[in-house]
Order: C-alpha cells, then structure tokens, then sequence
C-alpha cells in the first residue's frame, strides 16, 4: 500500500490541551493519545472513552462505498417472493414500507421506510462523504454539518432487526407456500455486515479531531 | 483500587462535553466551536423528559398488547392476532426458539426497559441508592436492546408485502402494530434523554451528605 504513507495517524488539533470527559461519569481526562489497536477508558467507572482504531478512514469509506453498492441491488435484484395456489408475490424494502402506507397505517408505514431506508441510506451517504475526503486530508463542504447528524441517525438504523423480523416471517410462512429468495435478500445480509463494520470502523472523537484539523 | 485524590469532574470547572462531538468547552460558549451544538453540564430537563416519555410508553402498552397488531383472512375466515397470539401459535407448533425470540423481543424487553428507566430515574432522583456501577450497566443494556423490540412491527410488514393472494388470504394490518411502534420509540427517546451522569451526581450528594464535617478527636 503506497498511499498508507499519505494516510497520518490519529491526529490532534493545535493548540492546548484536548481534555476528554467521560459521558458516563463526568470525569476528566488528559486525552493523551493511545496506540493504534488500543483503547482509553475512563479510571472511575472504566467505560470506553475513545479507541484508535486500526485504518479507520480507509474501512469506513470502504464499507460505507460496499454498504451503498449493497443497496443499490437491494433494491434492484428480487429480495423475497412466495408462491401460493398460482399467485406469487414479491417482497421488497420499498414494498414492506408501501403496503401498510397504502393499507391506511400511513405512520407505521413511514417508521419501516426510515428505520431500513432512509436512515441507512442517509449513514452510508454520509459516512462517505465525510470521510472519503478526509483520505487526503479534506474536509468536504459541510461535512461538520453532516457528521453532526451522522450521530444522531445512528440509532434510527434498524437493518439487522428488520433482517430478525424477515427470519420470523419465514418461520411463520414456511408451511403454507413455497418461498424463494432472491439476489436481494443476500445483498441485505452482506449489507447488514458493511453497515455494522463501517459503523464501528472509527471513534467519534478521531473522527472530529480529523474534521478538526483538516479545517485549520 | 480507590485513587488518592478525588477525580477532577468537567462539572466542578464548569467544562461540558459536547453531545455530538465530544469536545470540552467551557459552558458559557453556549454552542460547541467545532461542531456548532447547544452545550449543557446535564442533558436538559433530563429526568422530565424521561419520566415524561416513560408515562406515555406506558399509556401505549397496553393497547400495544390487547389491541391485534394485524388481520388474517383466509378464504372469509376473519382473524385478528395480537403479539402474544403470536407467540402462543408458534409455541403450539412446537417452533420454540422462534416462540422464545417473540417472547423476549416483544413482551419482555419492553417491560425490562420500561421498569430499568424508572428505576433509572428513581435512582438519578434519590429515591433509591443510586449504584452507578450496577445501573451504568443497566442503562447501557436497555440503550442496546431497545431497538430489537422493533422485530414484530417488521414482521408485520413483511407479511402484509408478501401475503395478498387475494380471497384466499390476506393479511392488514392491526390498531396495535401503531401503538407497539409507539412504545418501542418512546422508550427510545426516553433512554437517549435519561443523563447517566446524575446517578454519580446523586452519589457524590449523598457520600457529601453522609461524611460528618471533621473533628480534632482521633488525630
């Protein structure tokens, strides 16, 4: 890899010290810097302050690229169908949401189509375009105004839960008709994988120090 | 283990940490310069908030569960299944791990969550012995699990997407698929809203309350 060379390790803005506070028990720290692979945790109640994580702008922008790739034939490639006396119906994620919008539970419908497609899409859009600049040392127009919302989406993501709910599904299914699964629902599950890694792929405070010093 | 001195808290020195950041600033910037955030000591109006989330969630419980959460009709038979229908149907069937599945995602994490915030709250208020260490894990479980309750809204879904043949069978869905949904994110909210720093807030109160103020005898 040539341009790991290009790629600096976790740094620290100018200027003073970068005390951390732990948000579970407001103690403050130093926040010294720890080696890549290791992590900071806080000395009165020990839970995680920051971790350096091992190439963090390179697995996330590569996992939230993947995750995109991933929704895209999602959407594209046939996720579920069933085939009962000589009728076949297919499930999609736009058609999970769409069917309770058109069965009149307008508010349940649009909570689906959030918690697996618009928060996800908008975490993976984000994510990349957050750090896929900060490859090379830039910050990207607004991107301290996305990453701030990057944080707040995050709960709202729910793929792996609606990924349990097909597995019900099935279970509740399997006896009274043939189902087939298609090109889509694997792509979920791959995606569920890049999701959760991109996710975990960078500490918050790296992120933002980056963000930081790509500004000054 | 206990250090000699007293940990330096952000609180005592009039620093916040930035929700959204994490950056340390002094409180009276009111907005956070590296991200543009609102600064707060505590989150705001904290256990309000929760409490006030908390008493809703529980309003919607119980529609959530009497109510059926979807309509089956197979060949004009009318059907109505509520979440523990559900779960019953697949036990019947002998289909334990899914019955246990819908069991602990559906009935039993959301009574956990509901009862670990108020007692959360309870704590943070000084009505119980507020135990960071063990409620600290508490919170971070409930924070965790809450979203898996989500599962049975999902299934809904999936099955009213997959199954429409017709007059033979169709699946809609029920009043209580949008009052489970309603428990499921208000307790969300109402974790993401609780501060876990007020429980060490209410401890150092208390051991504050408890040292008696020092006396010459012994030394």
């Amino acid at each position: 890899m040539k341009r790991q060379a290009s790629i600096t390790p976790w740094p620290k803005p100018t200027g003073g010290p970068h005390p951390v506070a732990c948000h579970f028990c407001d103690t403050l720290h130093e926040g010294s810097a720890v080696p890549e692979g290791s992590a900071a945790r806080c000395r009165r109640c020990g839970v995680l302050l920051y971790q350096n994580r091992p190439a963090s702008l390179v697995r996330v922008t590569a996992f939230s690229l993947a995750a995109l790739i991933l929704m895209a034939m999602v959407n594209m490639f046939p996720f579920l169908s069933m085939e009962a006396n000589g009728i076949k119906t297919e499930l999609s994620l736009l058609r999970a949401a769409s069917e309770l919008i058109r069965e009149g539970s307008v508010t349940i419908g649009w909570c689906v189509a959030g918690f697996t497609i618009i928060a996800p899409l908008m975490m993976a859009c984000s994510m990349l375009y957050v750090c896929g600049p900060l490859l090379r040392g830039r910050a990207a127009p607004g991107a301290r105004y996305v990453a701030s919302w990057l944080g707040r989406t995050e709960p709202w993501n729910m793929i792996e839960v609606f990924l349990l709910g097909v597995l019900v599904s099935l279970m509740k299914l399997g006896k009274m008709a043939e189902l087939h699964f298609g090109v889509g629902f694997w792509a979920f599950a791959a995606l569920m994988v890049c999701m959760a890694a991109a996710v975990a792929g960078i500490d918050r405070n790296e992120l933002w120090d980056r963000l930081e010093v790509a500004a000054e | 283990m206990s250090p000699p001195t007293p940990l330096p808290r952000a609180i005592d020195q009039g620093l916040a940490n930035c929700e959204i950041c994490g950056k340390i600033t002094p409180v009276v910037a009111c907005r956070c310069p590296r991200c543009g955030a609102a600064l707060h000591l505590r989150k705001p109006a904290s256990l309000q908030r929760s409490v006030a989330l908390l008493v809703a969630a529980c309003a919607l419980y119980l529609p959530a569960n009497l109510l059926p959460i979807m309509t089956i009709s197979e060949l004009g038979d009318v059907m109505a299944s509520t979440i523990l229908e559900g779960m019953v149907e697949f036990w019947h069937r002998q289909a334990y791990p899914i019955a246990i599945v819908i069991f602990v995602a559906s009935i039993l994490i959301p009574i956990i969550k509901i009862v670990a915030l108020v007692w959360l709250c309870a704590a943070a208020s000084g009505k119980v012995h507020p135990s960071p260490r063990i409620l600290g894990r508490i919170y971070w479980f409930t924070e965790l699990l809450g979203r898996w309750s989500m599962v049975d809204i999902f299934v809904v879904s999936i099955l009213v997407a997959l199954v429409q043949f017709g007059a033979y069978m169709t699946v809609t869905p029920g009043p209580g698929a949008l009052a489970f949904a309603g428990v499921v994110v208000l307790t969300m909210f109402a974790a993401m809203s609780f501060d876990p720093r007020l429980l060490w807030d209410r401890l150092e109160i208390m051991k504050a309350a408890e040292t008696p103020p020092p006396t010459l005898d012994h030394e």
